[in-house]
């Protein structure tokens, strides 16, 4: 069957829905858990791995790998980086950013007098991540619906949504408010440097939302969960 | 039914023709006198919003503090404890148990009568 001939593209293995059967197991990428012997397996990993012997595994995702540099909290944000699927172009620009953010801080860390050298943390991972976790806002708004008027309520957020939430907050930042000509990977070392010290811009949206979470904390009755 | 039949000597006995004391009936029930195998739609009370002390007391020490998470940390571990705790009971709840404040919403009450009806006639 044809799709009609000028804008769709064609698949060259047509997919309808594809979904597993129940019985098909996660596949298990960590080196570790194949290395430990058989002694130190509890009971539960035992019955795991007798299992695995008999049911059929699911076929490994692309970003799934069991590389000591592979990062999941990466990953993601690169995906979210990633634009019409091009992963090749948003791989290399997240890796031209943890490059830059080493550059500048082996420079912050070689002009630094002596007794300050051990505070510069020179880990593009660690900056990466303790950025995030100061960018992820601990309370939300959720808009209410109460006898006709819509009320922003403050409601607890979950893990994944925080995350989501710094991350997009983030890239939007960087994507919209610079000079149109600054490279990504600048934009973005600069940013994740200046949340990595409880600055800059992305710090202060989280702040502005708090702000509006506590102005609006009489309205914390109208939740019902 | 709009007026039930009873057996015409219960008619004869409650109006007390039988102790010339006619007077007019003394019960004229609309419907029958009996239990229905279902309860009346009754729209259940919203449940009250939980963790609003923790959020409160957060939000106070933001205020002191000027929204710096670093002095706060204490305050927010105990929130994210108390809205950990809230979720994990939401999702160990929804069971055909007694709801926390000890009732059942009319469907699942619906439900459990029509599996065990009033018997009205032996066979």
């Amino acid at each position: 069957c044809h799709s009609p001939a000028s804008l769709a593209p064609r698949r060259i293995m047509p997919v309808r829905w594809s979904r597993y059967n129940p019985s098909y197991l996660e596949p298990e990428a960590k080196k570790e858990s194949y290395q430990k012997p058989l002694e130190e397996l509890t009971e539960e990993e035992r019955e795991q791995m007798e299992l695995k012997a008999v049911r059929p595994i699911k076929a490994a995702p692309p970003s799934l790998s069991s590389s000591v540099f592979s990062d999941p909290m990466i990953s993601k944000f690169t995906n979210m980086m990633m634009k019409s699927g091009n992963k090749v172009l948003a791989r290399s620009l997240m890796s031209q950013t943890l490059e830059l953010i080493k550059r500048k801080q082996v420079e912050k860390y070689h002009k630094a007098p002596e007794k300050e050298k051990e505070t510069i943390e020179c880990n593009p991972y660690v900056i990466f991540h303790q950025a995030l976790k100061n960018c992820q806002p601990i309370i939300g708004l959720s808009s209410i619906t109460r006898g006709g008027k819509t009320y922003q309520v403050p409601v607890p957020l979950t893990d994944n949504r925080r995350r989501f939430l710094a991350m997009k907050w983030l890239i939007t930042e960087c994507r919209e408010h610079k000079h149109r000509r600054t490279m990504m990977p600048e934009k973005l070392s600069q940013e994740l440097l200046l949340a990595f010290n409880n600055e800059g811009p992305v710090i202060k949206r989280k702040h502005v939302l708090h702000k509006m979470a506590e102005a609006n904390r009489a309205y914390a009755h109208f939740r019902w969960w | 039914m709009a007026a039930p039949a009873y057996p015409p000597w219960v008619t004869r006995w409650v109006s007390g023709q039988w102790r010339n004391k006619k007077r007019p009936p003394a019960l004229r029930p609309p419907r029958t006198l009996a239990l229905a195998d279902k309860v009346a739609n009754r729209r259940e009370q919203a449940t009250e919003a939980t963790c609003i002390t923790e959020m409160s007391v957060m939000m106070a020490c933001w205020k002191q503090n000027d929204f710096n998470d670093a002095p706060c940390a204490e305050e927010i571990r105990m929130f994210y404890d108390c809205v950990a705790k809230a979720e994990k009971e939401r999702k160990n709840q929804n069971e055909d148990t007694l709801s926390s404040r000890g009732n059942l919403p009319s469907s699942k009450v619906n439900k459990l009568l029509k599996r065990f009806p009033q018997i009205t006639r032996y066979v």
